[in-house]
């Protein structure tokens, strides 16, 4: 009887232990305006353009605002049981990521497109990127902090909230205690559209885009509109999007014999053995489905972010 | 005689009681039916809320009284807006309905007394007393310890944490 009730009681203890998921990752990053505004930028040309991207390590070095600003909002998060993740240690592991997709890269003949903050959620796994700025305006002999801090998935870079806005102009001149009362005054509200988003992504799963494009003359000799049976190989695509959605919701507004882009794809957040899907893994989901029997086709899966992955048929 | 003496003498004693007592029931009624402002008094330390409260009665002592009962009531069911370097800030239960699904809960919450005390503490030098017709309109300055009233709400289940689901 005994063991019928242990045994009882650990299927139940197993069964409310798999009804939960695991805490999405956080991370605050300074905003691209702020980094800019500061002289925190590197110039790279991109196809004959002089483009500025933020240079998060540079900032971290010699901003203390910055990590005063980070520690407190860290604190505040770790209150409410959802502690941050460190730039600093992730730009570390970036830069040693960085090396080895150099070697990589160099062997496939394919580059990685993407943006430092791209980068930077990859490297973190973090599902929510905290962009913060500020900026200190002069009134006469007062001070006044303009504040922003802006929530973002980081797989479709959609924004979650914002809390923003001006404190009481003051005759202090220290940032960092204007810094501290605004994030103090503003983090509840913030922290209420966090809540919304969290309860939503619990309903509907997580949010991500698809695309799925056909190798010219590719040696597979299929596209979009192959036929399998009494079906066309999109068809395929959508039943089993339809099946591995979360309440198959995903929309499909455009589709060709080449391209098919999938946009509020709605993936479960974890898989069955409770390990994070990013866009990514969901793609090589389809991509290990579509290189299976009867249909045998060979696909190449692209990294575009956690929120955006590319599927390439035809060839590996 | 005596008996009507002493009936009569009890009756004249006990009626200012009485008098308070509706008086407070009045007041009690006039919160649960949101009869009271709040706004905000300035930033605060973290974990507190510092509002401005005016409560009515007609007796000043009772309003001053229930301004600390409408403080957390406020900071838990109606929020207060923002302005001149405040933040306005959102009800800490988000789910309108969460005073009447929670009656039992929220009665002996804030009844004379009750839990609502731990969190609302009166600024001292700060009350302001109006004489509105036949009553008064009392002002003062609440600090509201509300990460420790959140915590207490998401423990007894009224309001959902940020880490609940995961």
């Amino acid at each position: 009887m005994k063991r019928y009730f242990f045994t009882l009681a650990l299927a139940l203890v197993a069964l409310v232990a798999s009804a939960q998921i695991k805490k999405p990752a956080l991370m605050v990053i300074p905003s691209d305006v702020w980094c800019i505004s500061n002289g925190y930028y590197t110039e790279i040309d991109n196809m004959g353009t002089t483009m500025k991207v933020p240079n998060y390590k540079q900032a971290l070095q010699e901003n203390m605002g910055l990590k005063l600003a980070i520690a407190k909002l860290n604190d505040l998060m770790a209150e409410r049981q959802f502690p941050l993740q460190s730039l600093e240690q992730t730009i570390k592991n970036l830069e040693q990521q960085r090396m080895e997709d150099n070697l990589t890269m160099s062997k496939a003949g394919n580059e990685l497109a993407e943006s430092p903050l791209d980068e930077v959620a990859r490297v973190a796994k973090c599902d929510i990127i905290l962009e913060l700025s500020w900026e200190l305006k002069d009134f006469g002999p007062k001070h006044s902090l303009s504040y922003v801090l802006e929530g973002r998935d980081a797989y479709t870079s959609k924004t979650i909230g914002a809390a923003s806005g001006t404190g009481a102009p003051s005759f202090t001149a220290d940032v960092d205690v204007l810094l501290e009362e605004a994030i103090v005054a503003n983090m509840d509200n913030f922290n209420n559209r966090l809540l919304d988003h969290f309860t939503e992504m619990q309903t509907i799963g997580r949010e991500v885009s698809l695309d799925i494009k056909v190798f010219a003359n590719n040696a597979a000799g299929v596209d979009l509109e192959t036929e399998f049976g009494d079906d066309e190989l999109i068809d395929i695509i959508n039943d089993w999007l339809q099946k591995n959605t979360v309440q198959g919701r995903f929309t499909m507004p455009y589709a060709s014999e080449n391209v098919a882009n999938f946009t509020q794809v709605r993936i479960p957040v974890y898989d069955e053995r409770g390990r994070a899907i990013d866009a990514n893994g969901f793609a090589k989901g389809l991509a290990k489905m579509l290189k299976k029997e009867p249909y045998n086709i060979p696909s190449k899966v692209l990294v575009k972010g956690l929120g955006r992955a590319v599927i390439i048929l035809g060839e590996k | 005689m005596k008996k009507i003496f002493f009936t009569l003498l009890a009756a004249a004693l006990c009626m200012p009681m009485m008098a308070v007592g509706l008086r407070q029931k009045k007041a009690d009624k006039d919160t649960n039916e949101f009869r009271y402002e709040i706004e905000c008094a300035g930033n605060a330390i973290q974990g507190t809320y510092l509002v401005k409260v005016w409560s009515y009665s007609k007796k000043a002592a009772i309003a001053e009284n229930q301004c600390r009962k409408n403080a957390v009531h406020g900071v838990i069911f109606k929020g207060y807006g923002g302005g001149q370097g405040c933040v306005s800030q959102r009800p800490l239960a988000n789910n309108p309905g969460a005073e009447a699904q929670n009656q039992e809960y929220f009665k002996s919450f804030f009844a004379n007394g009750g839990e609502f005390q731990k969190y609302a503490s009166i600024m001292e030098g700060t009350t302001e007393t109006v004489k509105v017709g036949k009553e008064y309109k009392i002002g003062v300055v609440v600090s509201v310890r509300k990460d420790d009233l959140r915590k207490a709400l998401e423990a007894a289940g009224i309001i959902r944490g940020l880490s609940s689901g995961f």
